[in-house]
């Protein structure tokens, strides 16, 4: 795609070309950029920010002409890297914005921007182009099959988001905005797609997308989803019984107390395993040979060599780590692989009046696209779910003084609902995830490893909840 | 007894106890064989109610047991003038109807629902003079009284089911449902698992199995019979002659039977409430019908009737899965559920409303929870097995929470803010405790208690003669819990209760709002808007916050819709902050709970501060 860089159509009067405001934002974006939180990058310098397309959304006629919502894309270039992001660029004239300061881009000689995401009276506009099924310049803005949109809604960006800048209308709709781009149509949505097709209960409805092209190949900006005003997501959830639990004094298991989670978990591995079985028949399946087993092995052990170099205190594992990793080698062949979710934790997931709904299918953000696309075994999915129950027991333990008793008693929580989670997901889908034990403690042990990097790297107070599951998946049953 | 009942065993009124001084059924008989039933007119009538056709919407209920709530002539057992004279003490608490069990003559085998004669009273409670004398007082405060009646069957000591039985060819011959053998309606399940194998009976006396949901001693009545129809009318209209303001139907599920169905909710049970419907808006317009049915609320407003006409079966119906799900939200500290359960609940017509409880003079009804939640709930509630009856817990409200302040107040702002009329149970008011070691379900039905005095000050009675022990220990005896003491204490949970049922009467939109739960991202709040628009066109938007855990709590709601307005907290009338475009943000202590209104600014010289 080209530079191309025009006014939208609908503007009446344009205030002139905006060659050079875009000009402009890219030069102060190699400063900018790093400091917002959505922004995958922050590990090295920006070499250089070119601009690969900006169009002028039109507002309509009650919006004054002294207002501006820009569409973004731009490439950031860190070296040999090079990868596309989606800004919404704001300006006002006379008014000052009700954004926090971070969103504001100080340009060297040109008016006041800012990242727009965060002003209502700028993305009400998104949801009604989408609404009106808009096409502006090469962005196309449409509904799904069926949509109707209620349109005025006000929208606010939800601050837990990570990786991508999620705008709630009205608590009606969610539009996530993919920051970082990548070509070929966004893998969440297709996924959302496929399920809404065989009737997935367990999902937020997509309802419209917002998509162009990048590089002379699809690529989708922004997924509409329905919001689920009365939800809460699985962590909030799975926390509330942990810190139930951990502040018991009576000593009883986890089952015999007011704030059990296992029947949540239960209902939430049929979930899984009803989504698991939507996508099996959406999308289908293949099974994957002894080549791809081994391909897998070697690809958990370099994980592995990699970590370990890195995390000194993982190397006393190495042994048993290698051992559990190459027995998936010997595992009978074929083993069944399918799309998945491929990033599946308690914060993925909602519990909504009408049980669990899955959210953000695109993957694990540090796996390549390949990786994201490509079919794997569903048993990844229950061992991310796995790891996330070990989590959310071990939280309250992070940053205080050893206590093996409060361990033991997060120990306890998790196995108690790792297992209910199990039960569900083996009474939904037939098959226990438990029988095939080899492949999911070697996927869990891989996640593990995979989170001592991140911990290491990241929050090294929290190094000791996946060193804890390693050394008891290690250990136990030898 | 009349010259013409030869043989006095087996003289249809033979088996009513103590009724000899006072008018009833079988005392005297027709040529025909039919019986000359006391009629209203033999009795006073009590003055109505300020008229208000749809006051039950509205009211604050109270059940008091008759038995347990004071003694007025020392005999041990509370009476209709006991309770008449604690009437004073009832309006100061704010309640607008007494829901009485049953009080009519019977030979008590099921608490009084096994009715032996529907036109008189249990003589230890008084008589229906009596009766009308506490309609009277009642009236006169502004208070209504409804009462149990039991539609679908009878005791087998009633002169109906004793003259059925000995002369089938007689006019109560069709009055019972009876049959040659007991294969017929197989089914219908068998409701009393605990004590009954079938639900026929074989009677050696007609030589006839008779049929019975219930006890074997309660016969079913015939209501394929139209005598049956009309004679239950008539006892319908005996009560609403005198004053009565309505009644809670009993089982009302069970009126009719029909071969291949298992007997309940059947079409024909609705054609014939309705008819006692018409009976009741045509002939006594503002009284009320309360349908007792322990169904899912998706069932249970069938009851209500046609929404079309506002509703043309019962005025009200309990909900019943809300009360355990109540306790299991708080025992979780998570809102689903109870948003689950009232999301399930369907609208109901118009002219209907749902009645709401915590606790009742029955046990913690676990029918309506799946099996999973009975078991929890069992394990949380009833850790002494002895807690445990039939499929429920007998608990009063204080010892289920623990006496754990907070939660009382938690519970009781939840049952006075959520959907439906709150019914409150005598004695949690000043939340009495249960003594668990008396059998049956007489652990929540001991002696109200009113001072430190002998007998808790229910009866002026040698104490062994008091019909059960008033709770003595330590924590909830009558010596430490008494309306007395809690009346002279301004802290008091007694004072606390009457402070929020008249908060509650200022708002409408506690009583008559829609329903709206803003669910939220935390899981332990539940949150909701009560909202009408009054008579005067005014919104009255009431919110309510409830925090379901024991641990302090933040909450950030979505108020977007209510920007510009200041929530005022309703017992303290302090303004919190305005509501602006953002969540709006509230931290809540450990089981602590507001009520706001959300009002417009009144005051003009309020800006918001300018960035």
């Amino acid at each position: 795609m080209t530079s191309d860089i025009t006014p939208g159509s609908h503007r009446a009067d344009p205030t002139g070309p905006q060659d050079d405001l875009v000009a402009q934002i890219a030069a102060a974006l190699p400063t900018w950029l790093p400091t917002q939180r959505w922004f995958g990058g922050k590990d090295r310098e920006i070499t250089a920010v070119r601009p690969l397309a900006a169009t002028e959304l039109p507002m309509g006629p009650s919006a004054g002409h002294d207002v501006l919502l820009l569409h973004l894309v731009v490439e950031v270039e860190q070296g040999d890297r090079r990868e596309p992001y989606q800004l919404l660029i704001g300006h006002r004239d006379d008014q000052v914005p009700d954004v926090p300061a971070t969103a504001s881009i100080p340009l060297a000689d040109g008016p006041a921007v800012y990242e727009a995401s965060g002003d209502a009276d700028l993305t009400c506009h998104l949801l009604d182009l989408l609404a009106e099924g808009a096409s502006v310049d090469a962005l196309a803005f449409t509904t799904e099959p069926g949509a109707e949109l209620e349109t005025g809604l006000r929208g606010h960006p939800i601050s837990t988001e990570q990786s991508n800048t999620s705008i709630v209308f009205g608590g009606q709709y969610i539009l996530k905005l993919f920051r970082r781009l990548t070509p070929g149509t966004n893998k969440d949505l297709v996924l959302h797609r496929a399920l809404r097709e065989v009737g997935s209960d367990h999902i937020a409805d997509p309802l419209g997308s917002i998509s162009g092209e990048l590089d002379g190949e699809p690529v989708t900006f922004g997924m509409l989803q329905r919001f689920m005003p009365d939800a809460a997501d699985g962590w909030v959830m799975a926390t509330t019984s942990v810190r139930d639990f951990m502040a018991d004094p009576s000593g009883l298991p986890p089952g015999e107390l007011g704030g059990d989670f296992s029947g949540e978990a239960y209902r939430l591995g049929k979930a899984v395993a009803d989504v698991h079985a939507d996508l099996a028949e959406a999308l289908g399946t293949r099974e994957a040979g002894r080549d791809e087993l081994a391909e897998t092995v070697d690809a958990m052990l370099e994980r592995l060599e990699r970590v370990v170099g890195e995390v000194p205190e993982l190397a006393e594992h190495t042994d048993p780590l290698v051992a559990a990793f190459r027995a998936v080698a010997d595992v009978p062949a074929p083993v069944t692989a399918q799309s998945v979710h491929g990033d599946l934790h308690l914060g993925q997931v909602l519990r909504t009046l009408q049980g669990w709904l899955l959210l953000d299918f695109e993957g694990e953000p540090a796996a390549s696209v390949v990786e994201r696309a490509s079919l794997r075994s569903p048993l990844r999915d229950v061992a991310g779910m796995l790891r996330s129950f070990d989590y959310a027991a071990q939280q309250l333990l992070v940053g205080q003084p050893d206590d093996d008793a409060q361990a033991a008693r997060a120990a306890a929580w998790a196995e108690h609902n790792r297992a209910a989670f199990c039960d569900g997901y083996a009474k939904a889908s037939g098959r226990d995830p438990r029988d095939q034990d080899v492949l999911l403690r070697a996927f869990e042990l891989d996640k593990a490893v995979y989170e001592v990097a991140y911990e290491h790297a990241n929050r090294p107070d929290w190094l000791l909840v996946p060193l804890a599951s390693i050394r008891r998946l290690t250990t136990e049953g030898s | 007894m009349s010259d013409d009942q030869p043989d006095l065993d087996t003289a249809p009124d033979a088996a009513l106890e103590g009724l000899d001084d006072t008018p009833h059924t079988g005392e005297a008989v027709e040529a025909d064989g039919t019986f000359v039933e006391p009629q209203a007119d033999d009795f006073a009538h009590a003055e109505q109610a300020p008229s208000d056709p749809e006051w039950f919407k509205r009211a604050v209920f109270y059940e008091v047991l008759v038995r347990a709530f004071a003694d007025s002539d020392g005999d041990g057992t509370g009476d209709l003038r006991g309770l008449a004279d604690k009437l004073d003490y009832l309006e100061w608490l704010g309640v607008d109807c007494l829901w009485l069990p049953p009080f009519y003559a019977s030979p008590l085998r099921d608490g009084g629902y096994d009715i032996s004669d529907f036109r008189a009273v249990l003589p230890e409670f008084g008589t229906v003079d009596d009766f009308v004398h506490l309609l009277e007082q009642a009236h006169s405060r502004g208070i209504r009284v409804i009462t149990d009646l039991v539609l679908n069957h009878t005791s087998d000591a009633h002169p109906w089911f004793q003259a059925s039985r000995q002369d089938p060819d007689g006019p109560y011959g069709d009055f019972y449902v009876w049959s040659d053998d007991d294969s017929a309606y197989s089914d219908a399940r068998i409701i009393f698992v605990d004590t009954e194998s079938s639900n026929w009976t074989y009677d050696p006396v007609r030589g006839q199995f008779f049929w019975h949901r219930f006890f074997s001693h309660q016969p079913d009545l015939n209501f394929e019979n139209p005598a049956v129809r009309e004679a239950m009318l008539d006892v319908l209209r005996f009560w609403l002659d005198l004053g009565i303001d309505g009644f809670r139907l009993d089982a009302v599920p069970y009126l009719f039977e029909e071969e291949g169905t298992n007997c309940e909710n059947l079409p024909r049970t609705h054609e014939y409430l309705r008819e006692v419907r018409a009976t009741i808006d045509r002939e006594f317009p503002g009284r009320v019908l309360l349908a007792e049915a322990n169904q899912w609320p998706a069932d249970v407003v069938e009851y209500f009737g046609d929404p079309a006409v506002g509703g043309d079966e019962c005025h009200m119906a309990f909900h019943f899965p809300l009360m355990p799900r109540i306790f299991m939200a708080v025992r979780r500290e998570s809102r689903f559920p109870i948003s689950e359960i009232l999301a399930q609940t369907p609208p109901i017509p118009d002219g209907t409303q749902w009645g709401i409880f915590l606790r009742n003079h029955d046990e913690l009804t676990l029918e309506m929870v799946t099996d999973d939640e009975r078991d929890y709930m069992y394990r949380e509630y009833a850790k002494d097995p002895r807690m445990k009856a039939n499929i429920g817990i007998r608990r009063r409200l204080a010892p289920l929470l623990e006496n754990d302040r907070n939660q009382l107040e938690l519970f009781t702002a939840m049952l006075l803010s959520l959907p439906g009329s709150p019914v409150l149970y005598y004695g949690d008011e000043i939340g009495m405790g249960d003594n668990i070691w008396l059998g049956d379900r007489d652990a929540v039905r001991t002696p109200m208690q009113w001072s430190p005095d002998r007998n808790a000050g229910f009866s002026r009675s040698d104490p062994g003669r008091v019909y059960l022990p008033p709770i003595m220990d330590a924590t909830y005896g009558y010596e430490a819990i008494n309306v007395e003491a809690q009346q002279g204490s301004a802290a008091s949970l007694l004072n606390w209760t009457r402070q929020m049922i008249a908060v509650r009467k200022e708002h409408p939109a506690f009583a008559e709002g829609e329903f709206i739960d803003l669910g939220g991202s935390n899981p332990s709040i539940l949150a909701y808007e009560r909202r009408m628009v009054g008579p005067d066109g005014e919104l009255d938007v009431v919110l309510c916050v409830n925090n379901l855990s024991r641990f302090p709590q933040p909450v950030e709601l979505n108020l977007a819709e209510h920007e510009g307005r200041t929530p005022v907290e309703l017992t303290g009338r302090v303004r919190f902050p305005r509501v602006g475009e953002l969540p709006y943000l509230l931290t809540l202590p450990g089981h602590g709970f507001y009520w706001f209104e959300l009002t417009e600014t009144e005051d003009d010289g309020e800006r918001r501060s300018m960035a």
